[in-house]
């Protein structure tokens, strides 16, 4: 069972819900390129231009690991990166789980990706102009929080990712990406989990997704926000257990 | 509300910084007053909103995705610097800092955000970062600097070498000038002296009658006259090398010059040498001194003639040209750039390595034995182009030829040109009136009292300007002043004839100069009105002069 976070965070962000598999599946937890641990040096400019290149990472992953007919779980934009890996290589998983998936954050003639075109490179002007003030808060370092002793050292500065200049072109991968057509004809089984009041992937979207996906199911969460199995581990857990 | 209360509300709602409390879903219950002021709301509207709903589309998205989480997993987050995005379009830079409230069962309570204003510590990373990129660029534009910099200094090196080189030459030119141009001068006033003396003889000769002697001494005055005159050739030249000629320029179509001049050229070229002349159509005019350009022909033929000893073929073509920026910038020399009348000389001769070619100009540099040749013909050439305001150029190649290329500046004037040369008067006409005549040199003042006494006129002498002004002012009758340019004692002839017309205007004037760089001579040219004769003068260039002189309408 291979879980994939999304834009922003690390493998952590499965903490509460990756132990829930353990015991009937072998769990496989890792870090994008530009997140938590991973090599930074590894970064290159035009592989990881587009999410095919994170797909890429995933796919050799797998296969060193011997993922056979496994399940992929995948947030956010690691959704969509799932689906292209297993789009390339279909032996590699039976099902996925999709978190708040989203094959275009752009609105365009029909379709609502939730952001306008202005939105989008209004970020993306924000993150070239104020990255500095950001990365500081990026790498923050823990000062012993008496409330939470069981974080410890794990969570130092790899939490969030490291590099402003990798996370940039992620962003720019990201919300820029159109995978829609990625989408029409994937038969594999998939789960949508979808949050309500989630500013990312709104409702449409994930209804674009079951929509286009044929063999998918959908689930609205109670959960709001991005990060349901950060905010509401337990009906995260529940939903993949039912699906699975 | 009891005291305790009141006093805890007034210092929340009035913190210096911005307090908020918000409940699991990040859904605010609490504001105080100083975030509401910033941002422009009341209070009480902003409970009920998401703190992410305060923020600008980035702020909006990273909350969601980064500080969530993060506020999340590990239950605070801190100094995040965020822009708070205000009603009324403004943009609020702030840093904020939050953390999760649990009770003892480790429930989640509240979720405390401190927000504090970020303004100056915006404007100081901009500053920052605007510094380190400045940096930056400079360390790079000094890299670049230090990789090139070893052959920038050889190209100033080299730069440097080639200007000091020709300025070296330039000088060198410019003292052999100064040299020759003194003793060219004393040359002037002694061959005078001569010249008139031989004259005087072959004068009085005639009027004795004729015998074996008087045609001995004829043959041998009219020799030393040949001499002298030659000399004199000699002196004008050096004089010109030295540009302190007097020119007399005048607008001359130079091809028609070259055309006239073809017979004597021809002559001086020889039997075995063939001569092409060729004008190009619509040829310019040109401001020059006709004399001198005809002299300068004869010198290059002769070269010509001199580097093709068993014959061969000399052409001198005219034609319009033009120099341009680029043309002149390469040469060591000022030239303007502009329109030019080109006369090139060409033959099939020997031709000259590029050693000879640097020195060609040199004044006394020949390549001919010793006895045949000056080496001053070519540096005559070059004075009189350079004085002419020209160019002169010289292309050649071993075994093939020559080409010598003289750059005359266009004349677009109306004057009309100049086509013969004047010729004497075939009869001399004297005077009676009256001059008074300045020179310091003795010897030749006394010729040239001589001269004008035999001519009929009446001559009162000086020897310096003051001496001349005392003379004049106890003299009313004198007609004309005949006065050297350069006197001792402090005041020139110039002077000394600006006085004496300020004393009495209208009075004419005579000058007589060897050693042209003076006040009345400007870039070897007169002043338009003044009267000048070269010396050194003849018996018959005096007499014809001076009553040209005092013919004229006052």
């Amino acid at each position: 069972m291979v879980f994939s976070h999304g834009f922003g965070c690390d493998q952590n962000m499965w903490r509460f819900v990756a132990p829930a598999f353990e015991d009937r599946y072998r769990t496989i937890l890792f870090d994008h390129i530009g997140a938590g641990g991973s090599d930074l040096s590894a970064y290159d400019v035009e592989k990881y231009a587009t999410l095919d290149g994170y797909a890429e990472d995933i796919i050799e992953l797998s296969r060193e690991l011997g993922v056979k007919g496994g399940v992929f779980v995948g947030h956010s934009v690691s959704a969509m990166i799932g689906v292209l890996a297993a789009r390339k290589a279909p032996e590699l998983f039976d099902k996925l789980v999709l978190v708040g998936p989203s094959p275009r954050y752009i609105d365009e003639d029909g379709y609502v990706g939730g952001f306008s075109e202005a939105q989008i490179h209004e970020l993306l002007e924000f993150l070239d102009s104020n990255y500095m003030g950001w990365s500081q808060a990026m790498a923050p370092t823990i000062m012993g929080n008496p409330d939470r002793p069981e974080l410890g050292e794990e969570l130092t500065n790899s939490f969030c990712a490291t590099d402003p200049e990798i996370a940039k072109r992620f962003a720019r991968a990201t919300f820029l990406s159109d995978n829609r057509a990625d989408l029409a004809g994937f038969g594999i089984r998939s789960l949508i989990l979808q949050c309500s009041n989630d500013v990312i992937a709104p409702q449409a979207v994930g209804e674009y997704v079951h929509a286009q996906l044929p063999n998918s199911e959908l689930v609205i969460m109670q959960a709001s926000g991005h990060c349901p199995n950060l905010s509401a581990p337990e009906e995260t857990v529940a939903a993949i257990q039912a699906f699975l | 509300m009891t005291k305790d209360l009141r006093d805890l509300q007034d210092l929340f709602d009035n913190a210096p910084c911005g307090y908020l409390s918000a409940d699991a879903g990040g859904r605010i219950t609490r504001a105080n007053q100083t975030l509401a002021a910033w941002l422009g709301y009341e209070r009480e509207q902003l409970v009920g909103m998401r703190f992410q709903d305060l923020l600008n589309i980035a702020g909006k998205i990273y909350y969601e995705t980064h500080f969530a989480p993060l506020l999340r997993m590990q239950g605070y987050f801190h100094e995040v610097a965020l822009d708070l995005a205000c009603p009324n379009g403004k943009s609020f830079p702030v840093l904020v800092n939050a953390v999760e409230r649990r009770d003892e069962a480790g429930g989640l309570e509240f979720i405390r955000i401190t927000v504090f204003n970020a303004s100056d510590r915006r404007r100081y990373e901009h500053e920052l970062l605007e510094a380190r990129r400045m940096a930056e660029t400079a360390s790079t534009e000094l890299r670049l600097l230090n990789a090139n910099l070893e052959s920038k200094v050889d190209e100033a090196v080299k730069e440097r070498l080639a200007a000091e080189d020709a300025l070296r030459q330039a000088q060198k030119m410019e003292a052999i000038g100064q040299l020759t141009g003194g003793v060219a001068h004393d040359f002037n006033n002694l061959l005078t002296v001569i010249m008139g003396g031989i004259e005087t003889v072959e004068r009085q000769l005639t009027e004795l009658p004729p015998s074996r002697a008087t045609e001995r001494i004829e043959r041998s005055a009219a020799m030393a006259l040949h001499g002298a005159q030659r000399a004199a050739t000699l002196t004008a030249r050096l004089l010109a090398f030295s540009r302190r000629q007097a020119l007399a320029p005048k607008p001359v179509e130079a091809g028609r010059l070259v055309t006239g001049l073809a017979e004597l050229l021809q002559r001086t070229l020889g039997e075995t040498i063939t001569l092409e002349t060729v004008t190009g159509a619509g040829l310019w005019r040109t401001l020059v001194d006709p004399g001198e350009l005809e002299n300068s022909l004869v010198n290059l033929a002769v070269n010509a003639r001199d580097a093709m000893p068993d014959g061969g073929r000399l052409t001198i073509e005219t034609s319009n040209a033009s120099l341009d920026d680029a043309y002149v910038q390469a040469l060591a020399e000022p030239v303007a750039p502009g329109q030019y009348v080109l006369v090139a000389v060409s033959d099939t001769g020997a031709g000259m390595d590029a050693v000879t070619l640097e020195r060609v100009f040199e004044p006394f540099f020949t390549t001919k034995e010793v006895g045949k040749g000056t080496g001053l013909g070519l540096s005559q050439v070059y004075g009189f182009v350079r004085q002419t305001g020209g160019h002169i150029q010289i292309y050649s190649e071993l075994g093939e030829g020559t080409t010598v290329k003289i750059y005359l500046p266009r004349f677009e004037g109306t004057a009309g040109t100049e086509e013969a040369r004047e010729s004497h008067p075939g009869k001399l006409h004297g005077g009676d009136e009256t001059v008074l005549l300045v020179e310091d040199h003795d010897d030749l003042r006394a010729y040239s009292a001589g001269v004008l006494r035999e001519l009929g006129y009446t001559v009162i002498e000086a020897g310096t300007g003051a001496e001349a002004l005392a003379l004049f002012g106890e003299h009313d009758e004198i007609d004309v002043l005949f006065t050297d340019v350069v006197l001792p004692d402090g005041m020139d002839g110039r002077r000394l004839a600006d006085e004496a017309a300020r004393r009495r205007p209208g009075l004419k004037v005579l000058f007589t100069t060897g050693y042209t760089r003076n006040a009345i001579v400007h870039n070897g040219r007169l002043d338009a009105g003044v009267n000048l004769i070269s010396k050194p003068f003849t018996y018959v260039d005096l007499a014809v002069k001076i009553r040209r002189v005092l013919d004229m309408e006052a």
